[in-house]
């Protein structure tokens, strides 16, 4: 028999570490950010960001980059997912192995080879000036481009993995019936594995786009500093700037984003669950 | 409501061979029972003909046109799955149309009359707007059927449909089934393993086993003629004795291994290797001082009741022998019996 003391004593360890990892750094995140240059308590900080167009700019940026790079890694992860799904388990194996293995290395190593192949002479705008697309050399890096082409990379494992999990949940004979029923591969995909797969899709998508919005390393490496995104401006403010009052405020203003768009993605999801 | 063609169908997967040419004609408005053991190829049959399956040779032909490499959605005909696959993101009512929708018949408030005539026909049309995970298993299949006969398909295809209802339901739906299609005239290809059910419901039955149609005939032609030994053991699982033929000025008789002779059905041939089929339910015990007319003396092994009839295991020699007895009949276990035989009833196929 257990009880609540067990109970407690089984889960402490794990509950201290969250405490201190995670409460403590928050707690402290969130009185910085309103104290003042003289000690006093103040909205200044979050006043500076809200109203400086340099910083909004970098907020709407964040957004839009991190939308278009969830978008991206749904439309390429469902239907990988569901390919993934349907092979036999021995392919399917491989596939997974695939998907996971850039998982393995580090995302400086990855984000890396992107530049060497997004820079100028690299092998993707060699490629293109080479086959006539474009009308001389020229460098992806340091657009935003290169940003969502190095962030779809990393999330899409996240992504299709979510995907795959439930998709795999989905009953055969379901696509069977509407075959039978005269809807073809197209018109079963659409009317019903992706009504079925849509929890997956959101949760995938619900990771992909937090991860995105706070990511820093490869927007850094592959944005440069002429496109810093939100992260990348409590990085400066905290390390170059030493303001740490302002990384503070900006930190919180970029947990409460997040936490904005999680509340309507988890009703939906919570809705389709019930 | 069409014809249905099948022309010499092999289908393997990798090395292994499920069906062995498989030809079959079933005329328009049947209903036909695929009826084998489990892993006799009949459930890659049905799936087959939905185009679920691809061939591996030979070919098809649905109302005359050839639809071998015709993907299921082109074959306009109607599959009810033993899981019932009711979608669940839809209501009853949308799962009912999506055939109609499918397929572009007619506008949204035909779809609509259809959908509720075909929801009234299976009697659920009060329950239109539930979703299926709020339905019992019954019901389920009901919406299952109505969906599949919504669309006026060509050819009505039931995989093992009545497995998952209980005892009761399913002598309902049985009846539902016939009554349906006495009404709509569905030509219907009818999977399943209970034999039963097959000789109940069908026109015709088609006996299958390990890939090959062992015997396609009338219910009760496939019940009191059995072509082969497999038929006759799978179909009301006969007894089966290996005996000699020999004739004498009276007619065919059978010589039991343990040297006990009956008189068969006329027409045998005499041979060395037969078998000699008895049904359960023909083989007649009476207790031992009765003088036996056309059988022999056996003992009494096992006694298993059953309510209104009596299922006694007797022992000849090395033979064990099952039959049916009605429930008045009473003898315990180790009791001679003397056992007698309707001549007519004692049929002879080859070993």
């Amino acid at each position: 028999m257990r009880d609540r003391i067990e109970d407690l004593a089984l889960a402490g360890p794990g509950i201290l570490l969250l405490a201190l990892a995670f409460v403590l750094p928050i707690t402290e995140m969130l009185r910085l950010s309103i104290v003042g240059a003289d000690g006093g308590l103040t909205v200044e900080h979050f006043a500076r960001f809200l109203t400086d167009s340099y910083y909004l700019g970098i907020v709407w940026r964040t957004i839009y980059l991190s939308v278009l790079i969830t978008m991206i890694c749904a439309v390429i992860g469902f239907p990988l997912a569901y390919v993934m799904a349907r092979v036999r388990p021995g392919l399917r194996l491989w596939l997974i192995v695939l998907i996971i293995l850039p998982l393995m290395t580090s995302v400086v190593v990855r984000t890396f080879g992107w530049m060497v192949l997004l820079g100028r002479g690299g092998l993707v705008p060699f490629t293109f000036w080479k086959l006539g697309f474009v009308g001389r050399n020229f460098t992806l890096m340091h657009t935003e481009a290169a940003i969502v082409i190095g962030m779809v990379q990393v999330l899409l494992p996240f992504t299709t993995l979510s995907i795959l999990g439930v998709v795999m949940k989905i009953d055969r004979r379901l696509e069977e019936a509407s075959r039978t029923m005269g809807a073809s591969f197209f018109a079963t995909l659409r009317t019903v594995i992706l009504p079925l797969a849509m929890p997956g899709i959101l949760a995938g998508s619900l990771l992909a786009f937090t991860l995105s919005v706070s990511s820093f390393v490869t927007p850094s490496l592959l944005g440069g500093v002429r496109l810093p995104v939100v992260a990348a401006s409590i990085y400066d403010a905290a390390t170059k700037t030493l303001e740490w009052n302002f990384a503070a405020a900006q930190s919180v203003i970029l947990l409460v984003g997040v936490l904005l768009a999680l509340t309507p993605y988890i009703k939906l999801s919570g809705r389709r669950h019930g | 409501m069409a014809t249905l063609e099948l022309n010499q169908i092999v289908k393997s997967f990798g090395s292994v061979d499920v069906l062995h040419g498989i030809s079959l004609t079933i005329e328009s408005g049947q209903f036909v029972s695929l009826l084998g053991p489990s892993g006799c190829g009949k459930t890659t049959l049905l799936r087959i003909i939905a185009g679920l399956e691809n061939v591996t040779r030979g070919g098809l032909r649905i109302a005359g046109r050839d639809v071998t490499n015709v993907p299921p959605e082109d074959r306009d005909i109607a599959m009810m799955f033993q899981s019932y696959a009711l979608l669940p993101h839809m209501s009853v009512r949308e799962n009912v149309r999506f055939p109609l929708r499918m397929r572009k018949r007619g506008t949204r408030s035909e779809q609509d009359q259809r959908v509720q005539a075909a929801l009234e026909t299976v009697q659920l049309g009060h329950l239109a707007d539930r979703m299926p995970r709020q339905l019992s298993g019954g019901q389920q299949q009901r919406v299952a059927l109505a969906r599949a006969i919504v669309s006026d398909p060509k050819i009505l295809l039931l995989d093992e449909p009545l497995s998952n209802l209980d005892a009761r339901l399913r002598e309902d739906m049985q009846v539902e089934l016939i009554e349906l299609h006495r009404r709509l005239g569905l030509t219907t290809v009818f999977v399943t393993h209970d034999q039963e059910e097959a000789l109940s419901l069908s026109d015709t039955v088609v006996l299958m086993n390990a890939g090959r149609i062992e015997q396609v005939g009338a219910p009760q032609e496939i019940y009191a003629a059995p072509r082969t030994s497999f038929a006759s053991e799978f179909i009301g699982s006969a007894n089966l004795i290996p005996v000699k033929v020999g004739e004498t000025a009276t007619g065919a008789q059978a010589i039991l291994p343990s040297g006990e002779i009956i008189s068969v059905a006329p027409g045998s041939e005499p041979c060395q290797k037969a078998h000699l089929i008895l049904r359960q339910e023909d083989i007649k015990l009476q207790p031992v001082q009765t003088a036996v007319q056309n059988g022999f003396r056996a003992t009494v092994e096992t006694r298993v009741f059953l309510g209104a009839r009596i299922r006694y295991v007797l022992r000849l020699g090395d033979l064990r022998i099952k039959c049916l007895a009605p429930g008045t009949d009473i003898f315990s276990p180790g009791d001679p019996v003397a056992v007698s035989v309707p001549e007519s009833r004692a049929q002879i196929i080859e070993a």
